[in-house]
């Protein structure tokens, strides 16, 4: 056994000794991931605040220092109809898919507590919608929301109450059916977050409280939401700033129209940049969206701080 | 009314429930099935007709051979294997610095990490277009990657340093003790112990990237290198109400990959969000 170790030893040492060296500082480890995230993340942001004081666009290559493009933005009606627009969509996204997220998790929760079957395909029917790409669910819905013959939905609308809805045509509906898409996404995420925390609940409190006969609205409401108020606050967070970013399920459903009508942040900048080639606007449209990023992570943080504290 | 009585009661109300769930979960992805199995005359029919009686396996040969799916699927298999790969090689190492090193700014560089993960895409995209068309990278699936790989790294390396954390620091010192140098002990004795963890990465890293849009999107302009979620919003732009069955094929062709891994690995997935949900 000596004979063994002293053997390794002998061997790793004369083989690895500047390893050795460097491996024992932290710096190469991280090395790699520093000049990545420097490359890809820092660097953009960078140019893009850069890009943001410029009149650049994608057409020509030259261009000059300006404030015009917040001005052009902060005066626009279409900018605040845009704002208007993004946290609308936010808001609803995230509403519903926190209460249908919280939902489902206690559905699955109290059935997997009573033995009764199918709770599993329940979980991973929910779970598929987040498998699937963005794109596609807006490909998906697109069919769906088809307002001719084959459009499935208003085909039972009509035979259930006789009336059919513009779902992708009417500027109003068209943002509700953008926003009632999402949901359908982004509850998987919810729910599975919801139900983790669920698990890592305390028996005796929940037991305790049953003792005292609190009913079961009583203890949801007076002891699970409290003790799990971190962890939903977290997934808030979390959920909210993926709705803001979102870009890929609206642009396959509706591209951002009919109009601007469902042209949310992301997509806004997009359309700016390569589609009318107004890099320095875009650019502008893209520093508000860091910003709603940067106020999301700061919020973040000061609940991660804090729940470490009480951990 | 009995305690068994009521306690059925909840049960049937439970059940009820799980049907209003299925229902709005699975619908839309029956439907897509529904559709890519139609013919067209299936397609206009009235009344609906909810699943062909003659399924049309042929829609599926047809966009075999009149698209370029294939091309897509396997762009997007190249590109997520290459992904996952890259990204573990990134993040394993700096997962096992945060793990196991103190040093300063230690809490700062976590948090600037983490960070990165709240940026959208469409930001980073923009500019990474104009420096890669200015050093002619535009167009390769090596500058997509390695934008992949940045995206996947933040959410990767907390995972992976919440992973290791597990792990007690005793095994590493009688590694040390036995003389391996860092770099054996995480190579001989962490990474064994890890493999869970690094299973749960990959896939999540994996699903994500299937998914990823934005970035091929904006990076890419050649149809031969589109993965298959570019691909099928190309596909979708030329596809009219007549043509809908081929689209809804091409759809399902693109979720069955993903699909799968995730019905055959569902313990690993679910067991991996959960654990980064505890973790916050």
């Amino acid at each position: 056994m000596t004979n063994l170790k002293l053997d390794y030893q002998q061997t790793s040492s004369a083989k690895v000794s500047i390893f050795k060296v460097l491996g024992n500082s932290p710096v190469p480890w991280l090395f790699p991931l520093a000049m990545i995230l420097v490359f890809v993340f820092l660097y953009p942001i960078v140019d893009m605040i850069r890009l943001s004081f410029t009149n650049a666009n994608l057409i020509s290559a030259e261009y000059d220092y300006t404030l015009s493009s917040y001005l052009t933005l902060f005066t626009s009606s279409g900018f605040s109809r845009m704002i208007l627009i993004t946290l609308f969509f936010v808001f609803f996204s995230v509403l519903f898919q926190m209460l249908l997220g919280c939902l489902i998790a206690l559905l699955i929760d109290q059935g997997v507590k009573r033995g009764l079957t199918g709770t599993v395909m329940v979980r991973t029917s929910v779970l598929s919608a987040w498998a699937i790409p963005g794109v596609i669910i807006g490909i998906i819905w697109s069919m769906l929301y088809n307002e001719s013959q084959i459009g499935v939905i208003n085909y039972m609308l009509h035979s259930f109450f006789g009336w059919s809805l513009p779902f992708l045509s009417d500027p109003n509906v068209a943002l509700i059916s953008v926003t009632l898409a999402n949901i359908w996404r982004g509850t998987a995420f919810s729910m599975i977050m919801i139900y983790a925390g669920l698990q890592t609940l305390p028996r005796d409190i929940i037991e305790a409280a049953m003792i005292d006969g609190a009913n079961a609205i009583k203890r949801l409401v007076y002891v699970v939401i409290p003790t799990l108020a971190p962890l939903l606050l977290i997934n808030l967070i979390i959920i909210t700033v993926d709705t803001f970013n979102t870009f890929d399920m609206v642009m396959a459903l509706t591209g951002g129209g009919p109009g601007q009508s469902t042209e949310v942040i992301a997509l806004s900048i997009y359309n700016r940049i390569f589609r009318e080639f107004e890099l320095g606007q875009g650019a502008a449209t893209a520093v508000v969206l860091l910003a709603i990023n940067t106020l999301m992570t700061i919020i973040y943080f000061h609940y991660m701080e804090k729940k470490q504290v009480v951990a | 009314m009995s305690k068994h009585h009521k306690e059925r009661w909840i049960n049937s109300g439970i059940y009820l429930a799980y049907v209003f769930v299925l229902l709005f979960f699975l619908f839309p992805i029956f439907w897509v099935l529904s559709l890519s199995l139609k013919s067209v005359q299936e397609l206009f029919a009235t009344p609906l007709i909810w699943f062909s009686t003659d399924p049309q396996f042929a829609n599926y040969l047809h966009v075999f051979q009149n698209t370029n799916i294939v091309n897509y699927l396997y762009n997007s298999a190249k590109i997520v294997l290459l992904t996952v790969l890259f990204t573990l090689l990134v993040a394993i190492p700096a997962a096992y610095a945060f793990s196991r090193f103190n040093f300063k700014y230690k809490k700062i560089s976590l948090f600037a990490v983490i960070m990165f993960q709240m940026i959208s895409p469409v930001v980073i995209a923009i500019p990474l277009y104009r420096f890669f068309v200015q050093v002619d990278l535009i167009n390769t699936h090596a500058s997509l990657i390695l934008v992949y790989v940045a995206i996947q790294l933040p959410f990767s390396t907390w995972f992976l340093k919440g992973f290791f954390d597990t792990i007690p620091q005793a095994i590493d010192e009688a590694a040390i003790v036995d003389g391996c140098t860092r770099l054996q002990t995480l190579l001989k004795v962490i990474l064994p112990v890890s493999v869970p963890g690094i299973v749960s990465t990959s896939i999540l890293v994996g699903v994500q990237s299937w998914s990823q849009f934005v970035i091929p999107f904006i990076l890419l302009d050649n149809n031969e290198l589109y993965p298959v979620s570019v691909g099928l919003v190309n596909l979708q732009s030329t596809i009219d109400a007549i043509t809908t069955h081929y689209l809804a094929a091409a759809s399902m062709l693109a979720i069955l990959p993903v699909m799968l891994v995730f019905i055959l690995l569902q313990r690993f997935i679910v067991g991996a969000l959960t654990s980064g949900a505890v973790k916050g």
